[in-house]
């Protein structure tokens, strides 16, 4: 049974460290928390179920909904946040809950407030065994897209030049632009990478809850935010590192309360964020170039 | 003179309200003042429920309005299913005028806009809330519509134990007073009757991970034969599907909440679960000739029985003005409360006796193959209702 917890927590973990990762690339690069992201989620959530309405096979359906989530971030970057290029935090920061208000709105008006049943194919609600061990397939792909998509991630920003471009921007983006490499184009990459890693979660979570609603979006951004910020915000190994543990915490917390004590859970995982922030004022891995906030 | 002229004045004041007075009367209307999630979690209830209270005021209107004088003016806010935001446009309301409220299926918004209505004695109907706490927590103006969670919660038990199940796991939130208590009613009610509470969980409303609870639940020593939830959308997709991804084959039961289009879409995943309504169409019925109309009105089928509930809502009430032969808030509010027997759309209707929570009928529900299949109607033994 500890076993089986610890695939919990490591699953549930692969999914905000996920999120987390969304969030960070955009930091490092430009400074702003897209409080939008959760919404990239529910619009990769909408594109899976409209292709699979559409009798798409389910493989097709995923790869349409991941890039809808992409081709929306860069979207958002192009349509809100390039006007404000060179803004204040604050209004960057704003201007990204205008972008998930309106979305929220857009969703309910002009679909519907009903959640809408997702039907995930049979082998997904499946399990397989070891013994008296059972675990199931959902939180076995959970695992495993998320580790080879931050070992993808990983990758690209070693060994290409616009990765390379990317961790430098994140260090001191003025230099990199007086190198030569264009502004618009690292900042259009960081946000397609943080709609790919909200479009590949969006499916995770989507396989987990079965539907998909207009407020879906909100709880995950909120989980990846406190990640972000306990890794460190705008490090990358950083927000890895802060989803697995508030991954880790939260299932094992619900795993061992009393059932007295359960309703505190949240309070109780919050409690211990502020502990390590106390500790650790810059998160668990800071970023290399503490960023304006 | 200025007390004369101060008198004039008066005297002019008086005139002139008088005369506005009398032309609002003469026109006839009734304000109601409808604080209803349009937008948020609550929206997909809401919706369903106003819609049905729309058409029979519709209806009502074109026969004359409200004890077939009064004609309804039906104003409508949107709360954004959150609680302050319902106190807010209640109070909206209840300054345009509105001689009743409706407020949102929930017990806490309910209970914020009750707390305005009350002191002004203005007849205040939930549309679909079902908790029996939430009429005590207001005071008299308060009245439920729904079948109570402690009614419904005794239906689901008497079944069960009918089925000869023993052994229960209850899955609650602390976070809607529905979420909380239901399970719990049924765990009472089920003990009662000779059957045993074998675990409890609890979960966070809104949160999709069930993993860790259902580790649990696979790991009790005493293995349950039913687990029965008050879990609504989206938490009970999200349960469900995990606990069958996880290899659980244990049957699941819930409530009213779970009746819904989402919930029947989620096809083979939820066969076997049992839940309820407020009523069933059989052929021939008052509710099938309903959802036929309904149909016509909307453009739609009914979703579920919030559209036939919200329907009878606006009968209730016609019913209630006939019977105080005025549009005054108490004398209406008399009348909501000593009704008995009164024959809605779903069955018999009755307030007279209650703690404002209505006595009705319960059709409980299963989910079979896509569908949901009538499984029987009933009328829960007062005696065995827990108390709230």
């Amino acid at each position: 049974m500890i076993a089986q917890q610890i695939i919990n927590a490591v699953s549930l973990g692969g999914v905000y460290a996920l999120l987390a990762l969304g969030l960070a690339i955009v930091f490092s690069i430009v400074g702003l928390i897209n409080f939008a992201h959760g919404e990239l989620m529910t619009l990769s959530g909408y594109a899976l179920l409209a292709s699979l309405v559409l009798g798409f096979p389910f493989p097709v359906a995923v790869l349409v909904a991941v890039s809808c989530g992409a081709l929306a971030a860069v979207a958002m970057e192009r349509i809100a946040f390039r006007p404000m290029r060179g803004a204040s935090v604050t209004s960057l920061l704003l201007t990204s809950f205008a972008v998930s208000s309106l979305l929220k709105v857009v969703f309910q008006n002009g679909i519907s407030a009903r959640p809408q049943a997702v039907a995930m194919p049979g082998w997904m609600t499946g399990a397989f065994s070891f013994g008296d061990f059972t675990i199931g397939v959902g939180p076995s792909i959970s695992i495993v897209v998320s580790a080879l998509a931050l070992i993808a991630l990983e990758v690209f920003l070693r060994r290409s030049v616009t990765g390379t471009a990317m961790r430098a921007a994140a260090e001191d983006f003025d230099v990199v632009r007086l190198m030569g490499i264009p502004a618009s184009r690292i900042i259009a990459t960081a946000f397609l990478l943080s709609g790919l890693l909200a479009g590949l979660a969006a499916m995770l979570w989507v396989a987990q809850r079965a539907s998909v609603d207009p407020l879906m979006g909100f709880t995950p951004v909120l989980k990846a935010f406190i990640a972000a910020v306990v890794g460190g915000l705008g490090s990358l190994p950083g927000a890895v590192a802060g989803g697995f543990l508030l991954g880790v915490i939260e299932v094992l917390l619900q795993a061992t309360l009393p059932g007295a004590i359960a309703p505190y859970r949240d309070a109780i995982v919050l409690s211990g964020v502020i502990a390590v922030l106390l500790v650790r004022p810059q998160g668990l891995i800071p970023a290399v170039r503490a960023q304006r906030s | 003179m200025p007390s004369l002229y101060r008198l004039h004045r008066a005297a002019l004041c008086a005139a002139v309200f008088g005369i506005a007075a009398i032309s609002t009367a003469s026109a006839e209307e009734i304000i109601i003042g409808a604080a209803t999630a349009q937008t948020g979690g609550l929206a997909p209830y809401d919706q369903p429920a106003l819609a049905g209270l729309r058409m029979s005021l519709d209806e009502l209107n074109a026969k004359g309005g409200l004890g077939g004088k009064y004609t309804v003016k039906l104003l409508i806010k949107d709360t954004r299913s959150d609680t302050a935001q319902t106190a807010t446009v209640a109070q909206e309301l209840i300054d345009a005028g509105a001689k009743i409220m409706i407020t949102p299926c929930d017990a806490d918004p309910s209970i914020s806009a009750g707390q305005l209505t009350q002191p002004l004695g203005i007849p205040t109907l939930t549309l679909c809330g079902s908790a029996p706490v939430l009429t005590g927590a207001v005071g008299d103006v308060m009245f439920g519509t729904y079948p109570a969670d402690n009614v419904q919660a005794t239906a689901v038990a008497d079944f069960a134990v009918s089925e000869g199940r023993k052994k229960v796991f209850l899955l609650t939130s602390p976070d809607s007073t529905y979420t909380a208590n239901l399970p719990e009613y049924f765990g009472k009610v089920f003990e009662k009757k000779g059957g045993a509470v074998v675990g409890r969980g609890t979960f966070s409303m809104g949160q999709p991970d069930f993993s860790a609870e259902i580790t649990n639940i696979k790991g009790l020593a005493d293995k349950p034969d039913l687990i029965m939830t008050a879990a609504y959308e989206p938490d009970f997709p999200a349960f469900i599907q995990q606990l069958r991804g996880a290899g659980v084959t244990i049957p699941v039961y819930g409530a009213d909440a779970i009746g819904t289009p989402t919930i029947k879409a989620l096809g083979k995943l939820v066969d076997g679960v049992v839940y309820t309504a407020a009523g069933y169409a059989e052929p021939g019925s008052k509710l099938e000739a309903f959802n036929a109309a309904f149909t016509k009105y909307a453009g739609h089928a009914p979703e579920s029985t919030y559209e036939v509930n919200g329907y009878e809502i606006g009968l209730i009430l016609d019913q209630a003005v006939k019977t105080a032969g005025s549009d005054d808030p108490k004398a209406v509010r008399d009348a909501i409360a000593g009704l008995k027997d009164f024959e809605g759309i779903t069955g018999k209707i009755t307030y007279a006796g209650t703690d404002r929570m209505p006595l009705r009928p319960v059709a409980l529900m299963r989910y079979e193959g896509g569908e949901g299949k009538h499984v029987q109607t009933l009328i829960p033994d007062a005696a065995d209702v827990p108390a709230p």
